[in-house]
C-alpha cells in the first residue's frame, strides 16, 4: 500500500501541473499575440512618419520600376528612336509639359512651380536617361487616373499584331509632335471628339495603352500596387524619385512590409487564444486535445483568407479613402450604365430563377415519380449539364443564335421565308442571356427538387389517393406544398448562381452591351484605382445579396423544412401516366435535345470548321486543324496543366480538410466545431467575383501576405468557392454509419488509425473520391475567378477558352470547349467505376 | 358492411413471386388479420386492395365490383376505401383538423357537414382538443389516431391498417389495440389488417390469414390456428414451441434417441414430429410418461424456464417457480406432456421453419 500510494503522488501532481501549464501557456501565447499586434501598429505609424503612405509597398516601386524599364527599352524605346532627334526632343518635352500640367492640377500648384520641380527632378539625373524617365512618369501617372481607355478599344489594339501595333504607337508618338498626322481609325475613333489636352492625354493612354498590349498582359500587379502607393501628386513623386535614386532601404522595406505581417499573426493568435480559453472554459477541462488545433487550424485559414477579404471589401467600399463616404456608392448607383447592370442582373436572376424553377420541377418529378419512358437516362442526362462549364453553352447559343448567322435563325428564316438578313431571334439581348442562364442552372434546382422528392415518405402520397384525390390533385395539394421549402431552397440557388456568374453575361452581354454587375465588376476592375475602388462598391450589392439569400435558404427555409419520417416502404409511388407516357416522354426528349444536344453539338461541329460562317462540309471548310493545334500548341498544353495541378491541388487540400471537419461534425461533441462549418458554407455562397476580388485586394502584401499573381491566390479561391461541395458529401457519408462500427472495431482492438483505415476509411471511400470530383471539377474549368487572379504563368485552360473565344478563333475554343466536356464526362465515368457505380455526378 | 373477394390473385415484382394464388372472401364487418414474418406478401396484398399495386393475374371485388382484374383497374381514389399507413403519413402541412378533413374535402362536402363529421370522428379518436396542432406538436400514438380518424371520417366501405402499431412504444401500442378493436366494433365496419406481431393478431382478430412466402399457410379464428396449426411453421409462429423428432406406431410413439414412448392414438406411422408447446409440460412423479435430464434453468420471476434433455434432444419447460429451488442441473425429472400435435417428417417443411428464423 505504501509503495503505490508514493508512486501515485508524482502522478497526482503531474495531473494538476497539466491544466496549470496549459492556462499559463494560454496567457503567454495571447499576451505575445497583443505584444506582437501593438509592435506591429508601431512599426507601420513609424513608417507611415517618414513621409509615406501606408498603404503603399516598396516592393511594388521597385518591382514596377524594373517594369517600367522593361516596357521602356522594349516597347517605348525602339518608337522613339525610330524618331529623328529633333522629333525626339519635341516628344520629351511635350510630356514634360502634360506632366507639369498634370500635377499642378492634381496638386493644386501653380503651373510654374510644378514646371520647376519637375525640371529639378530630372536635371538631377543624367541626360541620357531623361527621355526614359519623361516617359516612365507619364506611365506612372497617366496609367492610374488618366483618362480611361475603355476595354474596346484595348480589345480592338489587343487584335492588331505586333507590326500594326508598332506603327500604330509610332503614328502616335509622330501625333504628338505633329497634330496633323492622321491616326489609324481605331485611335481616331477614340480620340476623335477630344481636344486638346484631353486629346493629348488620349493619344499617350493609347500610346501606353499599345505599349503594355504587346506585352500580351497588362502587368495589373504592379499597377494595383503602385496606384495604391502613389495615391496623391506629391507621394507619386516621391516614391518615383526614390524609386529612381535607389534610396529605399532594406530595412524600412522590411518594417512596411513586416509590421503587417507582425500585426496578422499576432491577431490571429490573440484571436484563437481567446477562443481557446472561452471553449476551454466552458468545457471545464483544461486539456489540449489534438481536434482543437485542427478546428483552429482551419478556423485561422478561413479567417486570413475568406473572412479577411470580404470584411476589407466592405470596409474599402465606405471608407475608399481612410475616411468614411457614399461618395463611391453615390456616383455608382447614380452613373446609368450601373443602374441598367444592375437592373439586368435583377431580371436575369430573377427570370431564371422562375424559368428555372418551373422546368426543374415538372422534369423531377417526371423523372422521379412517374413511369416515363427513359428516366433514369434523362436523370443523369439532365445532372450531366450541371458539371459543363456555363460558358460552354454560352459559346453553343452564340452560334445558333446569333442574329445574322446563328443556324436557327438562318432556319427560320428558310421556313418561314423571311427576307431579312438578321433575326427572328437575337441571342445578343436579354432575352438571349436569360434563356442560356436557364439552360445552365436549372439543374440545381433540379438536383435539389428531386432529392427532396426522393426522400420524401410515398405513403404521404398514397394517404392521398386512398383518400379520394386523383394524382393531379394529389401533386397539388400534397407533394407540392410538402415540397415548397424544398422549391424555395432551389429556386434561391438558381437566383445566386444567375446573378453572380460572370462567364455568360460576359461572352452573350458584352457584345449586345447588355451589362450585369459581373461584367462591371471585371470592366471596373481593369481600370486603375478609381476603378477598383467602384469594383468593390459594385461587389458589396453582389455580397449583401447572396448573403441575405444564404441566411434565408439556410436558416429561414431549411427550418421549414418538413422532416418526413420514412417507413420501411422507400420505394417511390409511381405515378402511370397512361395515356400521357408517349406525348410526355417525347415532350422532355424534345426538351434534352434542344438544351443539350444540340449546344453541344453545335460545339463539336464548330470546332471542325476553318469558318464558321460556312457549312460543315461546304468544300475547304472541314478540317482537323483546330485541334491538332490544341494537342500542339505547348501554350494550350501549358494551360492545361496548370488546371489540372489547380484542380488536384485544390481538391487534395479540400478533401483533407473536408475529411477532418466531417469527423468532428460526426463523430465529435467538441464545442466550436461549427464555427469551421459556418465559415466554409458562407464560403461557398459568396459570389465567385467578390471572393477574388477580395483576396486581390488583400493578398498582395498590404496584410504581410503576398500571394497575388501566384498558383496560391488562385487555389486559395477555388478551396473557398468549392470546399462546401466536398464536405457536404463526405459529412452525409460520415452520418450513414453508425458510430458502433468503429466502436466494434476499437473493442476488437484495433487502435483509432487502424480503425479508420480499415473501417471508416473504406465505408466512405466513395463519398471521399465523390467529393474529390466535386471539389475537382469546377476547380478545373473555373473561369469567373480566374478572370481576375490570373497571371502569365497562371493561366487555365478555362481562361485560355475565354480569350481565344474573345480575340482569337471560336472554331478553337469550340474545340478545346469540347475537349474539357470530354475530361469532364471521362472524370464522371472514373468516378462511377472508382465508386462500383454508387456515385457519378 | 362490405365484402371482399379475392380470387387467385399473384404478384409478381420482376421475377421475383411474392404472392401466389391468394383466394379468400373477407366477409362483412369483419376483422382479418393477415399475419406473417416479414417479406411474406402481406403488405403487397393489402396495397392489392387498397389499388397501389395491380396483381399479375387475380381478381379483386370489393361488395360485388370488380375493383382489379386482367381488364378492369379501379384506381384507388374511386375505391372509396380508408387506410392507415405504417408511418402515419399525416400531412406535415396541414394541421389536425386538414388532415382529418382532407378525404371530405375532396369530395366537396359542404363546410358544415365537415366540421360535424371531422368533430365526431376526432371525438372518436380523442383528439377532439388538438384539432388545430400541426403534426410536429404530436406524439407518436397521436398522430396515429390522427390517420386513424383521417381513414375513418369518410365513413370508408373498408379500412385497411398496414402495420399502425409497430412505431410506438410498447404500452401505447397495447392501449392503441384496444381501441382500434373498439373503434371497429363500434362503426361495425369491415378492417384488413396487416401484422407481424402475433399479439396483436391474436388479441384482435376474428380471423387471421397466416401467410408465409406468399402462400396463405392457413386461416382461421385464433384460438383455431393456436391449437390446431396446420402446419408445423404456423406452430412454431404463433407462440413458442419445441419439435419432438419420432417414430409413430400403433398406439405410441417412439422418441427418437431413446427408448421411450408417449401414448398416441392417431393413424400418422412412421417419421413424425410433435409440435409441443413449453407450457403444455409438466413436471411429474406420479404419470410421467417421459424423463430427461435438467440441461439449463433460468428463473425469471414468475416461472422457472427449464431446458430438458431428452435422448439427443432438447425441450424447453415452462415450470412453476418454486421448482427452481428444487431442481439442479443434471437431476432427473418426469414429465407429463398434457397436449401435443403430431405432423409428418417429411423434411418438406423444415425448409420454411428456416425461414422463419
Amino acid at each position: 500500500m505504501k509503495i503505490s500510494a508514493q508512486a501515485q503522488r508524482p502522478q497526482a501532481a503531474q495531473r494538476d501541473l497539466g491544466p496549470l501549464f496549459v492556462k499559463t501557456g494560454l496567457v503567454i501565447l495571447l499576451v505575445l499575440g497583443i505584444a506582437m499586434v501593438i509592435a506591429g501598429v508601431l512599426g507601420g505609424r513609424t513608417f507611415q512618419a517618414s513621409g509615406f503612405d501606408t498603404e503603399s509597398g516598396f516592393s511594388y516601386i521597385h518591382s514596377m520600376t524594373g517594369a517600367l524599364q522593361t516596357r521602356y527599352q522594349r516597347d517605348i524605346a525602339p518608337a522613339l528612336e525610330s524618331l529623328d532627334e529633333e522629333s525626339r526632343a519635341a516628344v520629351t518635352q511635350k510630356l514634360g509639359e502634360m506632366l507639369a500640367v498634370y500635377w499642378a492640377q492634381t496638386r493644386e500648384t501653380e503651373e510654374a512651380d510644378a514646371r520647376a520641380e519637375l525640371e529639378a527632378f530630372l536635371g538631377a539625373l543624367p541626360e541620357k536617361d531623361r527621355d526614359q524617365a519623361v516617359c516612365e512618369l507619364f506611365d506612372v501617372a497617366f496609367a492610374v487616373d488618366g483618362p480611361r481607355v475603355s476595354s474596346a478599344i484595348k480589345k480592338e489594339l489587343a487584335a492588331l499584331d505586333a507590326q500594326a501595333r508598332a506603327s500604330l504607337r509610332q503614328t502616335l508618338l509622330l501625333a504628338l509632335t505633329d497634330e496633323t498626322v492622321t491616326l489609324p481609325e481605331t485611335a481616331q475613333g477614340a480620340v476623335e471628339e477630344l481636344e486638346g489636352a484631353e486629346r493629348e492625354q488620349m493619344l499617350l493612354q493609347l500610346f501606353l495603352v499599345s505599349a503594355q498590349e504587346s506585352n500580351e498582359t497588362l502587368p495589373t500587379d504592379l499597377a494595383n500596387g503602385m496606384k495604391k502607393a502613389i495615391r496623391n501628386g506629391n507621394a507619386r513623386v516621391d516614391a518615383y524619385k526614390s524609386a529612381v535614386a535607389g534610396e529605399v532601404g532594406f530595412i524600412e522595406q522590411f518594417v512596411i512590409s513586416n509590421s503587417r505581417t507582425v500585426i496578422l499573426l499576432g491577431a490571429l493568435l490573440m484571436l484563437d487564444m481567446l477562443l481557446m480559453m472561452v471553449l476551454l472554459g466552458t468545457e471545464h477541462s483544461w486539456r489540449i486535445d489534438v481536434k482543437w488545433i485542427v478546428i483552429l487550424a482551419i478556423i485561422d485559414f478561413m479567417l486570413v483568407f475568406q473572412l479577411l477579404p470580404l470584411v476589407y471589401l466592405v470596409v474599402k467600399a465606405f471608407f475608399p479613402e481612410g475616411s468614411f463616404t457614399l461618395e463611391t456608392f453615390r456616383r455608382l448607383y447614380t452613373y446609368a450604365m450601373n443602374w441598367s447592370a444592375l437592373k439586368n442582373t435583377i431580371i436575369a436572376a430573377t427570370a431564371t430563377m422562375v424559368l428555372g424553377t418551373l422546368l426543374a420541377f415538372p422534369l423531377a418529378w417526371l423523372v422521379g415519380r412517374t413511369n416515363l419512358y427513359g428516366k433514369k437516362f434523362f436523370r443523369s442526362l439532365f445532372v450531366l449539364t450541371y458539371m459543363v462549364p456555363p460558358y460552354v453553352g454560352a459559346m453553343a447559343w452564340l452560334r445558333l443564335l446569333n442574329p445574322n448567322v446563328g443556324t436557327i435563325n438562318t432556319v427560320l428564316r428558310a421556313i418561314f421565308g423571311l427576307t431579312e438578313s438578321t433575326g427572328p431571334l437575337n441571342i445578343y439581348s436579354l432575352g438571349g442571356m436569360i434563356w442560356v442562364l436557364t439552360t445552365f442552372y436549372y439543374p440545381y434546382a433540379f438536383i435539389t427538387i428531386s432529392r427532396a422528392m426522393e426522400k420524401m415518405d410515398p405513403s404521404l402520397e398514397e394517404a392521398s389517393r386512398i383518400s379520394g384525390a386523383s394524382p393531379i390533385k394529389t401533386v397539388m395539394t400534397v407533394t407540392l406544398p410538402m415540397m415548397t421549402p424544398s422549391l424555395i431552397a432551389g429556386a434561391l440557388l438558381v437566383f445566386v448562381c444567375a446573378a453572380s456568374c460572370y462567364g455568360i453575361p460576359s461572352i452573350i452581354g458584352a457584345p449586345g452591351k447588355v451589362h450585369t454587375v459581373t461584367t462591371r465588376i471585371i470592366e471596373y476592375y481593369g481600370l486603375g484605382t478609381q476603378g477598383l475602388n467602384d469594383a468593390t462598391g459594385l461587389a458589396v450589392f453582389l455580397m449583401v445579396m447572396a448573403i441575405i439569400i444564404l441566411y434565408v435558404s439556410d436558416f429561414v427555409v431549411a427550418k421549414r423544412q418538413y422532416i418526413t419520417v420514412s417507413g420501411k416502404s422507400t420505394r417511390p409511388n409511381i405515378v402511370d401516366l397512361r395515356a400521357w407516357r408517349v406525348p410526355l416522354t417525347c415532350l422532355v426528349s424534345l426538351f434534352a435535345v434542344i438544351v443539350i444536344l444540340i449546344p453541344f453539338a453545335t460545339i463539336l461541329t464548330t470546332s471542325f470548321k476553318v469558318d464558321v460562317g460556312k457549312k460543315l462540309f461546304e468544300p475547304g471548310n472541314f478540317t482537323f486543324g483546330q485541334w491538332t493545334l490544341i494537342f500542339s500548341r505547348s501554350e494550350t498544353l501549358e494551360c492545361l496543366k496548370n488546371s489540372l495541378i489547380f484542380g488536384g491541388v485544390t481538391a487534395t487540400v479540400g478533401i483533407v480538410i473536408a475529411c477532418a471537419m466531417s469527423y468532428l461534425l460526426q463523430r465529435t461533441n467538441i464545442r466550436g466545431r461549427k464555427i469551421p462549418d459556418f465559415l466554409i458554407t458562407l464560403g461557398s455562397g459568396t459570389p465567385s467575383v467578390v471572393i477574388a476580388l477580395g483576396l486581390i485586394m488583400t493578398m498582395k502584401g498590404n496584410f504581410g501576405i503576398n500571394i497575388y499573381n501566384t498558383a496560391y491566390i488562385m487555389i486559395v479561391a477555388y478551396l473557398i468557392k468549392y470546399l462546401m461541395m466536398g464536405m457536404r458529401t463526405v459529412v452525409s457519408a460520415m452520418s450513414q454509419i453508425h458510430v458502433s462500427l468503429e466502436e466494434c472495431s476499437q473493442i476488437s482492438g484495433a487502435s483509432w488509425t487502424r480503425t479508420m483505415l480499415k473501417v471508416t476509411g473504406p465505408l466512405i471511400f466513395p463519398s471521399i473520391a465523390a467529393g474529390w470530383f466535386l471539389i475537382f471539377i469546377p476547380s478545373f474549368y473555373e473561369l469567373s475567378m480566374t478572370t481576375l487572379l490570373y497571371s502569365n504563368s497562371t493561366k487555365t485552360i478555362g481562361f485560355q477558352l475565354y480569350e481565344y473565344w474573345t480575340y482569337t478563333s471560336q472554331p478553337q475554343s469550340c474545340a478545346m470547349a469540347f475537349g474539357i466536356l470530354m475530361i469532364v464526362v471521362l472524370l464522371n465515368f472514373v468516378l462511377n467505376r472508382l465508386t462500383k457505380g454508387e456515385f457519378s455526378i | 358492411m362490405s365484402t371482399v373477394t379475392i380470387q387467385g390473385v399473384s404478384k409478381a415484382f420482376g421475377t421475383n413471386t411474392v404472392l401466389r394464388e391468394f383466394s379468400e372472401v373477407f366477409k362483412d364487418g369483419e376483422f382479418v388479420t393477415l399475419l406473417g414474418p416479414s417479406g411474406c406478401g402481406k403488405t403487397t396484398m393489402l396495397r392489392i386492395i387498397a389499388g397501389f399495386e395491380r396483381p399479375t393475374a387475380g381478381e379483386v371485388y370489393i361488395d360485388d365490383q370488380l375493383v382489379s382484374g386482367a381488364k378492369t383497374f379501379v384506381q384507388p381514389e374511386k375505391r372509396n376505401i380508408g387506410m392507415v399507413f405504417q408511418s402515419y403519413a399525416v400531412w406535415p402541412h396541414m394541421n389536425v383538423f386538414d388532415n382529418v378533413a382532407y378525404p371530405l374535402t375532396i369530395k366537396k362536402t359542404p363546410k358544415a357537414t365537415i366540421k360535424e363529421k371531422v368533430d365526431r370522428v376526432l371525438e372518436i379518436v380523442h383528439l377532439s382538443q388538438y384539432a388545430e396542432r400541426f403534426p410536429n406538436q404530436l406524439s407518436g400514438g397521436q398522430q396515429q389516431r390522427v390517420a386513424l380518424a383521417r381513414a375513418l371520417v369518410a365513413e370508408p366501405r373498408l379500412l385497411l391498417l398496414d402495420e399502425p402499431l409497430s412505431n410506438l412504444d410498447a404500452k401505447l401500442r397495447e392501449s392503441m389495440r384496444f381501441e382500434i378493436k373498439e373503434i371497429q366494433r363500434a362503426l361495425g365496419i369491415t378492417v384488413v389488417y396487416v401484422t407481424h406481431d402475433q399479439t396483436e393478431a391474436m388479441a384482435m382478430s376474428d380471423r387471421i390469414f397466416l401467410i408465409n412466402r406468399g402462400i396463405v399457410q392457413q386461416s382461421g379464428t385464433p384460438d383455431e390456428i393456436y391449437n390446431h396449426p396446420a402446419n408445423q411453421f404456423v406452430a412454431d409462429f404463433l407462440g413458442k414451441v419445441d419439435f419432438i423428432k419420432g417414430t409413430a406406431e400403433q398406439g405410441s410413439i417412439l422418441i427418437k434417441g431413446t427408448q421411450q414412448r408417449i401414448a398416441y392414438d392417431g393413424d400418422k406411422r412412421g417419421a413424425v414430429e410433435l409440435a409441443v408447446r413449453p407450457e403444455n409440460i409438466l413436471f411429474s412423479t406420479e404419470n410421467a410418461e417421459l424423463s430427461g435430464t435438467i440441461e439449463s434453468q433460468y428463473y425469471l420471476g414468475d416461472v422457472n424456464d427449464c431446458r430438458v434433455k431428452l435422448g439427443e434432444q432438447t425441450v424447453r419447460v415452462i415450470a412453476d417457480p418454486y421448482t427452481y429451488r428444487q431442481l439442479h442441473i443434471g437431476d432427473t425429472v418426469g414429465m407429463h406432456i398434457r397436449d401435443f400435435i403430431v405432423f409428418d417428417d417429411d423434411g418438406t417443411l423444415e425448409e420454411q421453419l428456416q425461414i422463419k428464423t
